[in-house]
């Protein structure tokens, strides 16, 4: 029976440590974090260097890695102090970093040796030459630009040997990423520097000017126009990637909850896991499509991999798919004995709901909640606190690090 | 008319290969224009700048064997792939580094000029407050641009054809010539070009950058490599415009650079401007921490 033996990464984000342990504990075998200096998200969910040695461990206990973005694109006196940082990172068992300015990454490989480099997505990497430049300057690994086609990946995959990552799952730029700079002229944040506004998203008015001021509408007033990405999942080509020769599978979403990154990772490892122990007898499971679409934000599509997206891929007018479920608590733990589950809540439940349960490995059931208490055992129709921590009877045994969540009324 | 005009050098290319021109030009147009530029005494710059995808990095090799074989004095480059393939080759082609919006510092430009660059377009993101830091630091000359349209956006979609096609209005045509703008949200008053071409979807910046009065600075500053964008000034117009920086730049070097001058050399881009876009100076006066 055949086996795929260059088994791809999953590669999930983990914008702090509790959503990288999440990560890991639902089959990330790598999560990508950021880090207090030099990461394009730089608003939210970076890491402090204790944070990232915690999470390291946690890591390495768990057998997987820890990536740090650090993918600006530096202005004069940005970079100071940017080699003590990676070799900082070196240290603390960091096992690459993620980069796209050149002078950033020259810092790395001269002044951390070591430390493994890889480029970012926001150099939009698009041909094997490129490839093979970076290799050449020492680089591990290149993470494609997401307008990068299946059959291209094969035919870089001919013409050299350097890892490459790809995104398979999530939301997108619209433009080249690292090549859009709306948010620094719209809204004087820089977009290579964590600062997007997301203009990309923003409605506009379409009109032809002859003359400075005389404007001819050429936009539907209905449906303004807009250059808003719908969001990517490629569920069902893992097939297509893992034979083109994708080193790793990433995940988008640094900013997302632990519910999106549980979900989220879960589905892919099965995959993954299912399509390397016996591709020749490979089927898609439909429920792990329907378990994205749990966690969906928007449509989905397959961006670039199969030809240039066209108005199908992009957002117009209303948004047409809301999140499916509500995602209302978390398991801390489990007393077998009293079949009681302790359930920290992250939105409102309660009796006569019908709660799905998840769990790793993708263990699943389906329960209506019949009984309520909170810590001190008084009883309970509602869980209305955010974040308290709920007794909840559950008949079919679940673990610490369960999640619960809710379906939507339509 | 441009070699008439007196610029130093002239920068085209064939849009399979460079990004955002005026004009795509095929081999032999390219040739017949190195051979009247050097016979005038005058250089050409030919965009290799384009994202190069698979398809197009295959056939970049040749073309950069035509572009040494007719003594081109340079290139501009933004994919580092076309700069593995100069390496590999080894042809006697200088090379400017180009990739727009990203080059922002010193040490990115001075990488470059590690791997053979012989110069660097400085993004037009780069305040004068960091051009100041900048220049102190640079290894090979800087090039600035100092006149002309500003792309702030690239996609690889058809974003407009797109939208046509969802509200079905089946319009044919999206190029740069039919003229298209978008104004953001709240605000009527801006106008940012936009159209689509082989290269994808492109958006530019509300005005067109004109740094006429900053070109004493500039010089000071040590940045004498300026230039001038005509992707959306008519012929004429952009001959009129480039006569102008020349005269510019003659009066900076016979220190003869007055308000009065400035005043009327800036008068006369302003005559020249296509009467559907503005002008100002971009980043160029704003304060770095202004930008979060
Ligand atoms: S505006 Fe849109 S395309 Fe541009 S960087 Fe932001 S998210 Fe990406």
């Amino acid at each position: 029976m055949r086996t795929i033996t260059n088994k791809p990464e999953v590669l999930a984000p983990a914008g702090t440590l509790e959503k990288l342990k999440v990560a890991i504990n639902y089959g990330a075998d790598a999560v990508y974090i950021g880090g207090d200096a030099y990461g394009l998200r730089t608003r939210a969910g970076n890491f402090s260097f204790d944070q990232m040695r915690e999470g390291v461990a946690f890591a390495q206990a768990h057998n997987a890695k820890v990536y740090v973005a650090a993918n600006i694109v530096a202005h004069e006196g940005d970079v100071q102090g940017a080699g003590k940082f990676f070799r900082t990172l070196r240290d603390i068992g960091i096992s690459a970093v993620i980069v796209s300015d050149p002078s950033l990454i020259e810092i790395a490989i001269t002044e951390a040796p070591g430390l493994p480099v890889h480029l970012s997505t926001q150099a939009s990497a698009t041909n094997y030459e490129t490839l093979n430049f970076w290799q050449n300057e020492g680089l591990e690994r290149v993470v494609l630009a997401r307008e990068v086609g299946i059959e291209e990946i094969k035919e870089m995959r001919r013409h050299t040997n350097v890892q490459i990552e790809a995104f398979i799952h999530g939301a997108m730029c619209i433009g080249y990423s690292g090549r859009c700079v709306l948010s620094n002229h719209m809204s004087m944040r820089d977009a290579n520097r964590g600062g997007c506004a997301q203009n990309c998203r923003w409605k506009y008015d379409l009109f032809e000017m002859p003359t400075m001021g005389e404007k001819q509408t050429e936009a539907d007033p209905k449906t303004p126009f807009t250059m808003s990405a719908v969001d990517m999942a490629m569920i069902e080509h893992i097939p297509d990637l893992v034979e083109a020769g994708v080193n790793s599978f990433k995940i988008e979403g640094r900013m997302k909850s632990i519910h999106y990154v549980s979900t989220v990772a879960n589905v892919y490892r099965r995959a993954v896991d299912s399509y390397c122990a016996d591709p020749d007898h490979y089927v898609l499971n439909q429920a792990w499509v329907d378990e994205l679409w749990k966690v969906a934000q928007r449509e989905m599509s397959t961006g670039f991999y199969y030809g240039t997206p066209t108005e199908d891929d992009e957002l117009f007018g209303k948004r047409r798919k809301r999140p499916q479920y509500t995602f209302v608590g978390q398991v801390l733990d489990y007393d077998a004995k009293r079949q009681v589950a302790m359930v920290q809540q992250r939105n409102n439940f309660g009796v006569g709901d019908k709660i799905e349960f998840y769990g790793p490995h993708f263990t699943h059931h389906e329960e209506v909640i019949q009984q309520l208490w909170d810590k001190d055992n008084d009883i309970l129709r509602r869980a209305p606190d955010a974040m308290m921590v709920y007794q909840v009877p559950v008949g079919i045994p679940v673990k610490a690090g369960d999640m619960l969540r809710k379906e939507r009324a339509k | 008319m441009l070699l008439a005009a007196d610029v130093d050098t002239l920068y085209l290319g064939e849009d399979f290969f460079g990004l955002r021109l005026p004009h795509s030009f095929k081999r032999p147009e390219v040739a017949e224009i190195v051979h009247l530029a050097h016979a005038a005494g005058k250089k050409v710059t030919v965009a290799v700048n384009a994202i190069m995808h698979n398809d197009r990095i295959a056939k970049v090799a040749d073309y950069l064997d035509f572009l040494a074989a007719l003594q081109v004095d340079q290139i501009t480059v933004g994919d580092p792939g076309v700069i593995y393939l100069l390496q590999q080759k080894k042809l006697n082609l200088p090379f400017i580094y180009d990739a727009e919006v990203l080059v922002t510092s010193a040490r990115q430009v001075n990488f470059w000029a590690k791997h053979g660059a012989s110069g660097a377009v400085i993004a037009r993101e780069v305040p004068h407050d960091e051009l100041t830091e900048m220049v102190t630091e640079l290894q090979i000359p800087g090039e600035i641009q100092v006149y002309g349209a500003t792309c702030i956006h690239q996609s690889g979609r058809p974003l407009l054809h797109n939208y046509f096609n969802f509200v079905k209005e089946h319009q044919d045509r999206a190029d740069r010539a039919r003229g298209l703008f978008v104004s953001a949200p709240h605000k009527p008053e801006t106008h940012y070009s936009i159209y689509e071409d082989f290269n994808g979807t492109h958006v530019f910046a509300n005005n067109d950058l004109n740094l006429i009065t900053k070109l004493a600075e500039l010089n000071d500053l040590g940045l004498t490599h300026w230039k001038l964008d005509g992707l959306f000034a008519d012929r004429d117009q952009f001959v009129s415009i480039a006569q102008t920086f020349v005269a510019a730049k003659k009066a900076i070097l016979a220190q003869k650079w007055t308000p009065d001058l400035v005043e009327q050399l800036d008068e006369q881009v302003s005559t020249n401007q296509p009467a559907n876009r503005g002008l100002d100076t971009g980043f160029y006066e704003i304060d770095p921490s202004e930008v979060q």
